[in-house]
């Protein structure tokens, strides 16, 4: 995705969460519709039983960042959500993809802590950069069964075998199923 | 010889079924070398299709024997004129990106193995069986021809495994 600072715009980073409800994205777009905002990018998910909203907002200047929140203080009184706004500066803005493959992580097993953690690092220490990431427990209550998938970007030179074998080992020292696969995009 | 240039979604020749090739003739056969040019000069292209040079008929050309993830297995350069898929079996994902979408990549679920028939520029009509890689290839542009394209197709991995689950 391609999303580089035009001149002419002020952008901001948008996070909203709040107790689950129909309408929480309607209401949220009402909001950026009026103030003449464009959603330039955008992820919205439920977290257990919270809505999250984390959404990259432009405007023409001049625009503030007061200006959204005093916006979303109205519409959100008394409905239990919360926003938080940031600005962006333009080396936040411009994105640039990776460059190296991309992997798809599957991680799971017995619910312990330490699964997040410990497999993230491991990458980080490598290079390895995560572009996406989501955990769930499942399973029973008696029995849990956590599971952890990721994308990554491998730094250029690495390769898909490389992450098995460095998660080798901490497949058996948590107990935990790890299976990576390619999944650099095709260009067709 | 001519690089085309693609056409890119908003276009609606994209979303338009195309016509049916009726007779083979130097303009068809002319129409197959631009294509053939136009996947050769993008990078790493494996496939265009009439639509995406502006052309609305059903005419597509594909070779992935050049791709790591076709070099094992494939029919080299295909010109296919009138494709049509005869039969297909099984299924997989892939992360697709087309030259017609840029800056944009989607999981899309495939057959992986396919009965398909088309004709070649010089009139020849041939069937054959087409798996893995090349299979997938051979349905994005066979999609083209229908008006359709991946994004019409995306399966997100992420809700396909977690189910939402009522937590109330």
């Amino acid at each position: 995705m391609n999303l580089c600072r035009k001149p002419n715009l002020a952008h901001f980073a948008v996070t909203i969460i709040g107790k689950d409800r129909t309408g929480i994205v309607a209401d949220t777009a009402e909001v950026l519709y009026r103030l003449g905002c464009n959603v330039e990018d955008s992820s919205c998910t439920m977290l257990g039983g919270e809505f999250a909203m984390i959404l990259i907002v432009s405007h023409e200047k001049p625009f503030s960042k007061k200006q959204l929140e005093a916006e979303f203080a109205t519409k959100n009184a008394n409905t239990g959500l919360s926003a938080f706004i940031r600005n962006l500066k333009d080396d936040e803005v411009c994105y640039r993809g990776p460059e190296g493959e991309l992997c798809l992580i599957s991680v799971y097993g017995s619910d312990k802590s330490g699964i997040v953690y410990r497999v993230t690092r491991e990458l980080a220490d490598r290079g390895v950069s995560i572009a996406d990431l989501n955990t769930k427990l499942i399973g029973t209550p008696a029995d849990p069964v956590y599971v952890l998938v990721l994308e990554a970007a491998l730094p250029t030179g690495m390769a898909v075998e490389d992450v098995t074998n460095l998660l080798e080992k901490l497949k058996k020292e948590l107990s935990v199923e790890i299976s990576v696969r390619l999944i650099t995009p095709v260009s067709l | 010889m001519a690089v085309r240039n693609i056409v890119t979604y908003p276009n609606q020749i994209l979303k338009t079924p195309c016509q049916v090739v009726e007779q083979i003739d130097d303009w068809v056969r002319q129409l197959v070398d631009d294509l053939v040019d136009t996947m050769h000069a993008g990078p790493g292209s494996v496939g265009v299709a009439s639509p995406q040079i502006g052309v609305s008929l059903r005419v597509c050309v594909i070779d992935v024997s050049k791709n790591r993830h076709g070099k094992d297995n494939n029919h080299g350069l295909l010109l296919m004129i009138n494709p049509e898929i005869l039969a297909r079996s099984g299924a997989a994902v892939m992360r697709e990106g087309c030259m017609s979408v840029p800056d944009y990549t989607g999981d899309v679920e495939r057959s992986t193995e396919l009965t398909l028939r088309f004709t070649e520029p010089d009139g020849t009509v041939r069937e054959f069986e087409a798996s893995g890689f090349e299979a997938v290839a051979i349905q994005h542009e066979l999609d083209h021809l229908d008006g359709l394209l991946f994004l019409d197709r995306i399966a997100s991995l992420k809700t396909g495994l977690f189910r939402r689950k009522s937590y109330k």
